[in-house]
């Protein structure tokens, strides 16, 4: 059986749309000194073990691991990288959680990086390409190129959140207005987080309903940013982290279920997913991950929640799908206050991925704030004592999804 | 380090020009794979892909590939490196205790792009790529020619490599059709066209077109599912400097570091005598050597004296190695494949008698920068 | 400028980076052929030509899918059936995308619908009649193909579709 694995330390650099000053394996460095600094008993030749990740056609470097080997200290060393799309960087931290669990002979820390820098390379040709296979197959079926186009304009990430928005909005009957204070809060709490990207202290909700469609109902100002960023997560055994830091987090629960691609099936099918705010995989990967780490109730039981919300309407239609507030109800929860930060459930208090989106990374920032905020060491710390918290992040076509539970007990070993 | 069972596996055969659309070949392999070893789709727990996005064509390599492969409402992730450190991934999942039955698939299909200049994408993008001289094959030539120099050996020693694996892989019915050749000899390997000098034509391992697929499960349940599974007793990998000239190609120190751990693990102290069955990846033909002497298996610059034949002293890539088809991606699992199908006495026609515990490696990067071994073992 | 067109940006905190050298090259590979297996369409492409739609179905979970699949990933088997499906359909969803006209230069708002025809468990992507009012789009819209005159045996042979009276009676 497994290993009890805890989260000793996690860091951050400074998030940004063009980090010119550094390249890739510079920034990748800038992460982990800032992740083992708040270790000062730990050296990067204590490491056992390295797991990266990032999405490589973004940078044009093919596994550029290789290439960060020295800015990671990972020379002679183990070193695994796992890249799921937009999970990346929580797949990253589930391998890195599984890495210390397995208890290979030997591995008992491991560090997970996850990192992108969108700057170097043309993201949004990098998205397209996502699907050029299935498209071009559609073409073959005699779409022409023409209207294929236009799909492809409604078919990379905020199409398919566009779609997933229509969904969401007609079935909890919810306005433009209910976005717009998604965004309002999350920019607003980024301006309280050192390396987040877009820090606005002062927006308003009238200020967001005022830029142009990108694609209806989604608005420019209501669209995450691109970003330039890494993040990286320290994780040990039970045992080396009670020597490491004062609170260690004990990772309790990990799933990351996969459902079929919504809006484009493989080979230009369809997709059965009719209804993109349905969310299948979600819902699984919380039962998977709640009843490994023993948890019943999880409003009652999880005090904070770092949901992976490029799109407002996905943070409230994750809150829901995470079984954290009864469905279509997530919008009053924003509306009364039970998300802010002094409030009952705080959610995405790190400004979440509507403010910063490197994203490699950012579904790796999301168990890393997270845990920092059991920890207490958040730069936006809540006030009320957080004892289990969860991350979670999506990816693909809304068919990936990873979920990490933590808390600062560890897991009752009832299985 | 506990045990787990590979209950079952399956390969599509290499193709140079497959007839094959991306999603049914990976069906074949992973469908083929539940088939051999009696297994329902809800049996899957978990599923590892090993695919990379460069040698796909597209962004997130595994977005698609999610229904074909078996992991719908699976946990699902994708491991892109060799298709050896997928199943690492999967033996973590594995022994986490979290999950009864992992597939990993990996494969890709190089006949769909140009294999050797998406390679190219590898090289540090600053100073290397704008040059262009650096890609994985003056790479080889760079590693070949270091090893020749340091340790005195020739030319054809390191061709008499290719000429067994490509004996080797004329009996392995999955094997590549080019890289048959049963009346091969030394002199065809060095006549042929240049790569990059030293390297010629038949000492590289060639891209192919196919997918595998493994099946992982923990003692218990793999008792239950086959007869003779075979175990994974140790595994150990290890990544080594990024820049050429920081190495000293001659040797591979990660491997090295790999071995040491693999042995350790599985409780091996004399891998020369101890190892009945070697399937190394050599990407190349003289890589075979140095990884043999990576091993042990061989004193350093002495691995060309090495008997490696099937029925030699320690039968080394008796399915053809690479060189007898190299699908990116999936060439490590293959590797590992060929050495279970050894182990449970399937692999007719280049069986290798009375083999008890076999090594099988994966690599990646410009001259195998990262190594991983796994040490296996049958149940008898 | 049309204010659709028109990129706002909200101010945020910004800071300057030192900027160091940058190398300009390009990284996407120039060319990749996608492979694919066109058997299992040959039969709907066929139905096509007749104006007729025809979905296979799973025997294991008795799914149908419309285009056609090659692998059921519920069940890890191939579809084996195949069934009849009507031209109506409904809108599963909508998302508004707001494309320039190459003619004119003006933006226009175009709607992009996913369609699940009635008798299929799949919706696939298409798009409604020109012409129509952006704001009269829902969810669960009733829908009919509207055919080309020539079919020839291809996707396009269904144009767009067009909206048809929702006859369902308002729970409210």
């Amino acid at each position: 059986m497994g290993r009890q694995v805890a989260i000793v330390s996690a860091g951050f650099c400074e998030h940004s749309s063009k980090r010119s000053d550094v390249n890739m394996p510079e920034l990748v460095n800038e992460a982990i000194r800032d992740c083992l600094k708040k270790v000062p008993s730990l050296g990067i030749s204590d490491i056992d073990a390295f797991v990266t990740g990032n999405m490589p056609a973004f940078e044009g470097a093919n596994m550029p691991e290789l290439w960060s080997t020295d800015w990671m200290g990972a020379r002679n060393k183990p070193l695994l990288r796992v890249t799921t799309g937009g999970t990346t960087g929580g797949t990253v931290a589930i391998a890195g959680y599984y890495n210390v669990t397995a208890g290979l002979p030997g591995i008992d820390t491991v560090l997970a990086i996850a990192y992108e820098q969108q700057s170097q390379g043309d993201t949004s040709v990098g998205l397209a390409s996502t699907a050029y296979g299935e498209i071009s197959i559609l073409n073959t079926l005699g779409i022409d190129y023409d209207s294929l186009s236009r799909i492809l304009s409604a078919g990379a990430a905020i199409g398919v959140a566009a779609y997933q928005a229509t969904n969401y909005m007609s079935k909890a009957r919810i306005t433009e207005e209910d976005l717009a204070r998604v965004v309002v809060h999350n920019r607003r709490m980024a301006a309280k987080n050192w390396w987040a990207h877009l820090r606005m202290p002062d927006l308003t909700i009238e200020e967001v309903l005022d830029t142009p469609y990108v694609q209806y109902p989604l608005r420019y100002g209501m669209l995450c940013p691109a970003s330039d960023g890494a993040c990286a997560m320290l994780f040990t055994t039970e045992e080396k982290a009670k020597d490491m830091c004062d609170i260690p987090v004990y990772v309790n629960g990990v799933a990351s279920v996969a459902n079929e691609s919504a809006v484009l099936g493989y080979d230009g099918s369809g997709s059965a997913q009719t209804d993109p705010s349905a969310q299948i995989g979600a819902m699984r990967s919380s039962e998977l991950a709640y009843s490994q780490a023993g948890i019943s109730f999880p409003r009652k039981e999880i005090d904070y929640a770092e949901v992976y919300s490029p799109f407002p309407n996905q943070e409230l239609m994750w809150l829901e799908k995470l079984g954290l507030f009864e469905e279509t109800t997530a919008p009053q929860m924003y509306e009364n206050g039970t998300t802010a930060l002094d409030g009952d459930l705080p959610v995405n208090c790190s400004g979440g991925v509507n403010s910063t989106n490197a994203i490699g990374a950012s579904a790796m920032e999301r168990p890393a704030v997270a845990a920092l905020q059991i920890m207490g060491k958040a730069d936006n710390q809540v006030p009320k004592t957080v004892h289990t918290s969860i991350g979670h992040g999506w990816g693909g076509s809304l068919n990936l999804c990873t979920l990490m539970v933590m808390s600062d007990e560890p897991k009752r070993k009832w299985r | 380090m506990e045990k787990v069972g590979i209950v079952g596996f399956n390969q599509v055969k290499m193709y140079s020009d497959a007839n094959y659309g991306r999603y049914e070949m990976i069906f074949e392999a992973v469908r083929g794979a539940l088939d051999k070893s009696g297994l329902k789709k809800k049996d899957i727990t978990t599923v590892i892909s090993c695919t990379n996005d460069y040698y796909d064509g597209r962004t997130i390599s595994n977005l698609f590939t999610v229904e074909v492969g078996g992991g719908y409402l699976a946990d699902e992730s994708k491991c892109e490196m060799d298709g050896a450190h997928a199943v690492l991934y999967g033996l973590m999942r594995i022994l986490s205790g979290n999950h009864k039955l992992a597939v990993i698939w990996s494969g890709s299909m190089p006949s769909c792009y140009p294999y050797h200049s998406t390679r190219l994408y590898e090289t540090d993008p600053t100073w290397e790529r704008p040059l262009g001289y650096v890609n994985d094959i003056t790479a080889g030539g760079f590693q070949m020619r270091a090893y020749m120099e340091k340790f005195g050996v020739s030319k054809e020693e390191i061709a008499k490599v290719a000429v067994k694996n490509r004996k080797n892989a004329a009996k392995n019915p999955l094997a590549l059709a080019e890289a048959q050749n049963a009346n091969i000899t030394v002199e065809d390997v060095l006549n042929s066209e240049i790569y990059s000098d030293p390297v010629t034509e038949l000492m590289v391992a060639q891209p192919c077109d196919s997918i595998a697929a493994i099946l992982l499960a923990p003692e218990r349940q793999a008792l239950k599912i086959t007869d003779n599974p075979v175990w994974i007793t140790g595994v150990g990998y290890s990544q080594e400097a990024y820049y050429l000239g920081e190495r000293d190609l001659s040797i591979s120190k990660s491997m090295e570091i790999a071995g040491k751990t693999a042995f350790t693990t599985a409780g091996i102290k004399d891998p020369k005598n101890e190892i009945d069955v070697a399937e190394l990846f050599e990407a190349y033909a003289h890589e075979e050597l140095i990884l043999a002497e990576a091993l042990g298996l061989a004193d350093k610059g002495k691995a060309a004296n090495l008997n490696s034949e099937i029925n030699g002293d320690l039968a080394i890539n008796p399915s053809g190695g690479a060189i007898g088809g190299n699908p990116p991606c999936a060439t490590g699992l293959i590797r590992i494949i060929e050495a279970a199908k050894q182990l449970r006495g399937e692999a007719n026609g280049y069986q290798v008698k009375g083999a008890k515990k076999a090594i099988a490696s994966g690599q990646i990067g410009m001259c195998a920068q990262n190594n991983i071994l796994f040490t296996l073992e049958g149940s008898d | 400028m049309s204010k659709l067109t028109q990129r706002k940006s909200l101010d945020y905190i910004k800071k300057d980076y030192v900027r160091t050298r940058t190398m300009p090259g390009s990284w996407y590979l120039s060319s990749y052929k996608f492979r694919f297996n066109i058997t299992h369409h040959q039969p709907m492409l066929e139905k096509l030509k007749e104006k007729k739609l025809i979905a296979n179905q799973c025997s294991g979970c008795n799914r149908v899918f419309f285009p056609p699949r090659l692998v059921c990933g519920q069940c890890l088997v191939k579809p084996d059936r195949w069934v009849d499906i009507r031209d109506t359909a409904r809108v599963a969803t909508y998302a508004i995308a707001y494309l320039k006209n190459p003619d004119t230069g003006q933006v226009e708002e175009k709607p992009m619908i996913l369609v699940q025809h009635d008798g299929a468990d799949t919706c696939s992507i298409a798009e409604l009649a020109p012409g129509i009012n952006v704001k009269d789009t829902y969810i669960g819209m009733p829908i009919k193909a509207h055919w080309k005159e020539n079919a020839t045996g291809g996707l396009m042979d269904i144009e767009y579709y067009d909206p048809i009276p929702d006859d369902a009676k308002d729970i409210e």
